[in-house]
């Protein structure tokens, strides 16, 4: 199952709060779409989607924070 | 919440795969990774990397930065040689190399500055582009020196802040101790190109800025970039201020008039950073 998963974002940085997602579950997404914004301490990122396919699941709500290398979502 | 013209973009390309392994590989520590840098995508999927030699702990414990503070590590005797491969790896034709400031060791770092160069320059070509960021080597003239002796393309020094906020910001560091670091190169070698950096949003007032920009300037310092300071983490001082782009370029045409021969300034742009 193509999971998409919180990408490392710097020394000692263990988490990450999503802030927004930029589709639904059941959307259809293309690769490089922006998916989701993800905030850390120092910085705001966008984060695109790694593959097309259709948001199946989001699996951290906004507002909940997440670790690093946890899945965020399942694309297939 | 950050403004928005803050937000990066996290790219998932080959080219932050090969940077991200190739640093692994050697071993090596990098500023964009260590200081939470948010450009990290954007460089390292151009294969650019900025690396922190002699260690990846600080002497010093500055109020604005995450580099970890405390016992200093042994000098790797072969992280010259290791960065000149990953260069020749990353194919990277221009490199910046800085460290954290070593205040235990007799030549602050200097002598391992000096041996990185000279490591590159022999291993990746006389051509590639070298900037060093060093630390202030408490001023030692001889630590200079001995960095410009090996050649590098610029030499860098960052005040970081003005002088008023030092006590806060850079704790053990010293304004004029710093100036007068850059002031030194121009003195040993007036051919360097000298370059400084500040962060904004600090505290700092616009004359303030500009009073610095003015030090600068008499110590013959030819390149400027100023960036937006963001907290890496609640440890950290706070963001006062967050600057416009606009304000970012009112400073920007304020430094050429005062003689600066290369201004960066933006609110992403840090000491290392070079757009395109």
């Amino acid at each position: 199952m193509p999971e998409v998963k919180m990408p490392d974002l710097g020394e000692g940085i263990t988490s990450a709060t999503v802030s927004m997602w930029y589709f639904s579950e059941g959307d259809s997404v293309s690769r490089d779409d922006d998916l989701v914004e993800l905030v850390t301490d120092k910085a705001t990122f966008n984060m695109p989607s790694p593959v097309s396919g259709r948001l199946t699941k989001i699996l951290v709500n906004e507002g909940d924070v997440a670790d690093i290398g946890t899945a965020l979502a399942i694309i297939e | 919440m950050q403004p928005s013209w803050l937000k990066r973009q996290i790219i998932l390309d080959s080219g932050v795969d090969i940077t991200n392994r190739v640093i692994k590989e050697f071993g090596l520590n990098t500023v964009c990774y260590s200081a939470r840098c948010p450009n990290i995508f954007e460089c390292f999927s151009k294969k650019r990397a900025t690396f922190l030699i002699l260690g990846n702990c600080c002497s010093r414990n500055c109020g604005f930065c995450s580099i970890a503070r405390g016992r200093p590590q042994a000098v790797d005797e072969e992280e010259p040689s290791k960065i000149a491969e990953a260069l020749l790896l990353l194919g990277l034709r221009r490199v910046v190399i800085t460290s954290v400031t070593r205040d235990d060791m007799a030549d602050g770092g200097s002598g391992h500055f000096k041996k990185t160069i000279e490591t590159i320059r022999r291993v990746v070509g006389r051509d590639i582009s070298i900037e060093v960021l060093v630390p202030d080597f408490r001023g030692a003239d001889k630590a200079i020196a001995r960095v410009i002796e090996a050649g590098p393309d610029i030499f860098g020094h960052n005040i970081e802040t003005v002088p008023g906020l030092y006590a806060g910001i850079r704790p053990f560091s010293d304004y004029a101790r710093s100036i007068g670091v850059l002031r030194r190169v121009k003195q040993i070698c007036p051919t360097m190109a000298t370059k400084s950096s500040l962060m904004l949003g600090l505290g700092e007032t616009e004359s303030e800025v500009v009073s610095v920009m003015k030090d600068l300037r008499q110590a013959s310092c030819d390149m400027l970039a100023l960036g937006q300071y963001l907290r890496p983490s609640p440890a950290q001082v706070e963001v006062r201020e967050f600057l416009s782009p606009q304000a970012f370029l009112r400073f920007k045409e304020i430094a050429y008039s005062l003689g600066f021969k290369d201004v960066q300034s933006a609110p992403l742009v840090r000491s290392s950073y070079r757009e395109g």
